[in-house]
């Protein structure tokens, strides 16, 4: 691990720890166990989708469709759970696999035809929200006691299971970026994917292995989603893909390929949730809370270019 | 290069977006296509148009399958277009479409605004074109009717008693001086309005301390980041009054997460609260039977389409739905 990012790391964490206090000084009951348990529970699902997304923009592509594809597989665990009489542990890798197939799909046509996934993510979104419509007849599915256990607080450690299912998932894509044949090709061919192919190594597997990577995360969000809220909401992860891509940019991965990290992209998530939880606990009205969402993430970005630039100077 | 590339890949798909979504905005959706008669009479039945929100949005899709079971039972008497939108906010898709009703030669349409002021200029245009304009669900703004001189009558529930009745059914359940937090829908939607009033009137009336209010946008992901939120600042919360169900599911999950005993109401009986109707975690919704929602309108149109009843507003019924205790 270099100095250069551990230093990013760095910003990032006192960035949070930033607003942790200024949160702690203006709400009255922030820093509490209960905050804590709010803040870890909204994190599972958009950490995982935001590793995937990582992994796809630094291969040098985007995934806009992740909030479908999300939407699309809790519709599926819903409808397996509820109308199917499936139990879970069925259900969840049924719901993992369509959103590995939904990704499949969007690689094979990004790859195979050579657009840019910019505009073939851009056709999965609206396909994918279809088809979770059509699923689940455009209505919100209870799901209930079979997967609240998921959500519930841990006794003791006072957090629901899936936050280290999901830390143990960002590690695991941080190593395959960084210690496997795989991740360290991804990094060749966004930094120069011409000057990859040209050294006789195959570009296309790993492109088309990236896209269905994240649909899989999306899937495993949707179990994450479904079980906090209880229920299969055909409408959720809508615009979800922005909040993904502001936490990999927060996190200092480079939007046009190349470089970044997962670890990066969590701290991100971390800002992003606390940020979420602080202003809804604080009571700030709906355009208090987006205009101060939108400067946070300039100013995160910001401080890191910042930072950048000034180890740059000192060489 | 990349950058520029970039940039002329996401210009590109915008023009290919806004093409796909705004379709028949070929230049020709004012004038009357060959083939259709200015009344909307082509073989004697009148054509009514139904123009709603989101179909992805439950409440809409409940409210189309009972307009066209409607018209499946009483098909000789009129012709059915039915109309639902991509996007629940989306203005300028709904006054497309308004646009080509009436291109259609609709004779009346029966319109769910998505904003109570923005589509009352395009109403007013298919007004002066001929067609009857029937309001249901969300009310048009009184203020910008008046003022652009558009009659349409309301057809439609009495939103703010709807909401008064659920935060009613759970103020019973408090002391005098109770904290209870609202919910609210999109503060810019007259239903949204009426319902945040509705639930404070019940508050007020019942002597509860609203603590905390905020707008979940109707979305259910929202309320449950909220509800969370409100549950940690106040621990002394006794209630949460949702402008709408999928606001009272996601709060539910958060009371649930939360270990505590929070008592909740809803808005809109969709099918997936009855189970928590069933176990008292919700205590209350209210029914405003959207199935039934857009017969009424319908019905409206063809009374006043056949001379048989002035243009006047008729309130729709709201029934309360309460849970076990």
């Amino acid at each position: 691990m270099n100095r250069t990012r551990l230093g990013g790391w760095g910003v990032l964490v006192l960035v949070w720890l930033g607003l942790v206090a200024l949160f702690g000084m203006l709400a009255d009951h922030f820093l509490s166990a209960t905050t804590l348990t709010t803040v870890a529970s909204r994190l599972p699902a958009l950490s995982v989708v935001a590793a995937g997304m990582t992994l796809v923009i630094i291969g040098g592509g985007i995934d806009l469709s992740v909030g479908s594809v999300m939407a699309l597989s809790g519709a599926v665990l819903g409808v397996a759970i509820v109308q199917w009489g499936w139990p879970l542990a069925a259900a969840i890798p049924v719901a993992i696999l369509t959103g590995a197939l939904a990704g499949l799909g969007t690689g094979l046509v990004t790859v195979g035809l050579g657009i840019p996934s910019f505009l073939v993510t851009l056709g999965s979104l609206e396909i994918c929200r279809g088809l979770t419509y059509a699923v689940c007849d455009s209505r919100t599915l209870f799901i209930g006691a079979a997967i609240r256990p998921l959500a519930q607080p841990m006794p003791i450690l006072g957090i629901p299971p899936t936050v280290p299912v999901a830390l143990a998932v960002v590690v695991a894509a941080q190593a395959i970026l960084s210690r496997t044949v795989f991740g360290r090709h991804l990094v060749a061919i966004g930094a120069n994917e011409p000057a990859v192919r040209l050294a006789g190594i195959d570009t296309a597997t790993p492109r088309v292995a990236v896209f269905a990577l994240s649909g899989a995360l999306a899937g495993l969000a949707a179990v994450f989603a479904s079980a906090r809220l209880g229920s299969a909401d055909p409408n959720a992860g809508a615009g979800l893909e922005l909040a993904a891509i502001a936490a990999v940019v927060i996190g200092g991965t480079s939007l046009s390929g190349g470089s970044g990290s997962v670890v990066g992209s969590l701290l991100g998530v971390l800002v992003i949730a606390t940020l979420e939880a602080g202003l809804a606990q604080l009571g700030a009205s709906e355009p208090l809370k987006r205009i101060v969402t939108g400067g946070a993430i300039i100013a995160a970005v910001a401080a890191d270019a910042l930072r950048r630039r000034w180890e740059g100077e000192r060489g | 290069m990349r950058h520029a590339r970039l940039a002329g890949w996401i210009l590109f798909s915008a023009t290919i977006l806004s093409l796909a979504v705004v379709p028949g905005q070929g230049g020709c959706s004012r004038a009357t296509p060959p083939g259709t008669v200015a009344n909307g009479k082509p073989d004697g039945k009148p054509r009514i148009a139904l123009v709603m929100k989101s179909l992805a949005n439950e409440f809409f899709a409940t409210m189309a399958d009972g307009a066209k079971a409607h018209h499946a039972g009483a098909g000789d008497r009129y012709e059915l277009i039915a109309n639902g939108m991509r996007n629940e906010t989306d203005v300028s898709e709904q006054v497309t479409i308004i646009e080509q009703m009436v291109a259609r030669g609709v004779a009346a349409i029966v319109i769910a605004p998505a904003d109570s002021k923005a589509v009352v200029p395009a109403l007013k245009r298919a007004a002066e074109a001929g067609v009857l304009v029937v309001n249901i669900d969300n009310r048009l703004d009184p203020e910008v009717l008046a003022e652009t001189g558009l009659a349409a009558p309301f057809v439609g529930p009495d939103n703010r008693e709807g909401a008064r009745r659920a935060g009613e059914a759970v103020a019973k359940q408090l002391d005098s001086g109770a904290e209870v937090a609202i919910i609210e829908g999109i503060v810019t939607a007259f239903n949204g309005q009426q319902r945040a009033l509705g639930l404070e009137d019940a508050a007020t009336a019942a002597g509860l301390r609203i603590v905390a209010r905020q707008s979940g946008q109707w979305e259910m992901e929202k309320a449950n980041g909220i509800a969370a939120a409100m549950l940690s600042e106040h621990p002394a919360l006794a209630a949460i009054l949702c402008a709408n169900d999928s606001m009272a599911l996601g709060a539910a999950a958060a009371i649930e997460a939360s270990g505590r005993r929070v008592l909740l109401a809803g808005f809109d009986n969709v099918p997936a609260v009855a189970p928590l109707l069933a176990d008292g975690r919700l205590c209350a919704t209210v029914d405003q039977h959207g199935d039934r929602l857009a017969v009424e309108g319908i019905e409206a149109a063809l009374a006043i389409l056949t001379g048989a009843a002035a243009p006047q507003d008729r309130t729709t019924a709201v029934d309360l739905v309460t849970g076990q205790p």
